[in-house]
């Protein structure tokens, strides 16, 4: 008669400790795997807008990005962004620069779209609709979810690139033509994926949709 | 191909921390020194080495927290006494000190670039002359703002027929900034180095030594015309509205 072995005391904590490290690293992989996880989609929908006409949405990986442009502080500038947006032109576009925590952008309509994304030259794209002066002042304060129209080293060459700041950067004020703030959903912006060390980042994550409330 | 260069490319880009003053002046490793000027002059320090550049020519040294802290006051008042208004027209915004500024493996006291309206300094630079050198790169940034007024063939036309300047500041051994006791047209040897560094050194000795350089023009015709050249110059451009 073979003598049933009754499984001792310790061996019942160790089996139950491995089978408790199998369900956290089962559950663990899939929550690495979804950067989105704890990331509140905003749906504008359920928000009351004082001005509903200044309220752009960008849908990018992690959910909505709600952001309220101020045309008194940058006319031209939002009055530019603006057609972009209506004209779909936004949609798809990557976010190739970004520097960690602190600024990310996007808008390069000619080389920066993902579908077609060229690493030599995005950054360098036109949008075919010329130039803007800048429209610069110092009232605007660059702070966390500051978004701004992009220039090269030059004033007066806004087009379409734009940046949303990730923190406060005083040094901006002054600098760059402000379109507006980001008012909900900088936790999806933060989750942008970045480079290794780089600003510039390869198969970057983009913007799924651009759309205006009204 | 496409591969090895953007392989390239990264491996490049991997020795700059990218920050948000490098994403504005393209220089890396700075941080904000002071900020809050009421001329409205951003001032910021290199905190670790730099190089920029083609073939990243130019360079300088982290600024030792204490040695800027000892200088920055005497930089801060020679450049307070330019006006907001004035530094917007001449496109002056940000003053970077750094120590040991070189370029081409030549010291220099400042690099100037009014397309980035940036002026670099070296705040190990020669004392004796620190104060002077200052207002002499300012110079250099009123002049690539308003080449059309400070015309170098008119300031050519200012000195002795047989004289000629050298074909660049750097290729030439007339590097002294002393004064000269006999000025013939010249103020120091430096001055003798190509047209725009002789404006500088008038405009530089102007602000710092007026009297002094009021008494020596008039007993030299040429220093003369040419102090009223760049005063006249500097009174065009505090006329225009912006």
């Amino acid at each position: 008669m073979i003598k049933k072995i009754k499984i001792s005391f310790s061996e019942k904590i160790l089996l139950t400790f491995i089978i408790l490290l199998g369900i956290f690293s089962f559950s663990f992989f899939f929550i690495v795997k979804n950067k989105c996880l704890f990331v509140e989609n905003v749906d504008p929908e359920k928000i009351k807008f004082i001005n509903r006409q200044n309220i752009a949405i960008m849908n990018v990986e992690c959910g909505n990005v709600i952001i309220e442009l101020n045309p008194k502080l940058s006319p031209n500038a939002v009055k530019r962004f603006k057609y972009l947006i209506q004209n779909g032109s936004y949609n798809r576009s990557a976010f190739y620069k970004v520097i960690e925590g602190t600024l990310l952008q996007a808008g390069d309509l000619e080389f920066g779209n993902i579908e077609n994304i060229n690493y030599y030259k995005v950054g360098s794209g036109k949008s075919g609709l010329g130039t803007l002066k800048s429209e610069l002042n110092e009232i605007f304060k660059f702070d966390e979810g500051s978004v701004a129209f992009a220039r090269n080293d030059e004033f007066n060459t806004e087009d379409s690139e734009f940046f949303i700041t990730l923190k406060k950067i005083p040094l901006y004020a002054g600098e760059y033509t402000p379109i507006g703030k980001v008012i909900y959903g900088l936790d999806a912006l933060k989750k942008i994926k970045v480079g290794n060390k780089v600003q510039y980042v390869l198969r970057p994550d983009f913007i799924n949709y651009f759309k205006l409330l009204e | 191909m496409r591969l090895l260069l953007i392989l390239l490319l990264t491996l490049q880009l991997n020795s700059i921390k990218a920050d948000e003053i490098f994403n504005l002046l393209k220089i890396p490793n700075l941080d904000v020194y002071k900020l809050n000027n009421s001329n409205g002059l951003k001032y910021l320090s290199a905190k670790k080495d730099f190089s920029i550049g083609y073939k990243n020519n130019i360079r300088c040294n982290k600024a030792n927290k204490k040695n800027l802290d000892d200088k920055f006051n005497l930089i801060e008042k020679n450049l307070s006494i330019y006006e907001k208004d004035f530094l917007n027209k001449i496109n002056l915004r940000f003053i970077v000190l750094c120590e040991n500024l070189h370029i081409s493996e030549i010291n220099t006291a400042g690099i100037p670039d009014h397309k980035k309206r940036t002026l670099i300094l070296d705040i190990n630079f020669n004392e004796r002359y620190f104060e002077r050198v200052i207002h002499h790169e300012v110079f250099h940034i009123i002049h690539g703002s308003f080449e059309d007024i400070f015309d170098e063939k008119i300031w050519k036309n200012f000195n002795d027929k047989t004289f000629e300047y050298a074909e660049c500041s750097t290729c030439s051994d007339r590097l002294g900034l002393d004064l000269y006791n006999k000025t013939n047209g010249f103020l120091t040897e430096y001055s003798k180095s190509i047209a725009s560094e002789d404006m500088a050194e008038v405009y530089s000795f102007l602000i710092t030594n007026k009297i002094k350089i009021k008494n020596i023009a008039n007993k030299d015709s040429i220093l003369f015309d040419k102090i009223e050249f760049i005063k006249n110059g500097i009174r065009k451009i505090k006329n225009i509205k912006l």
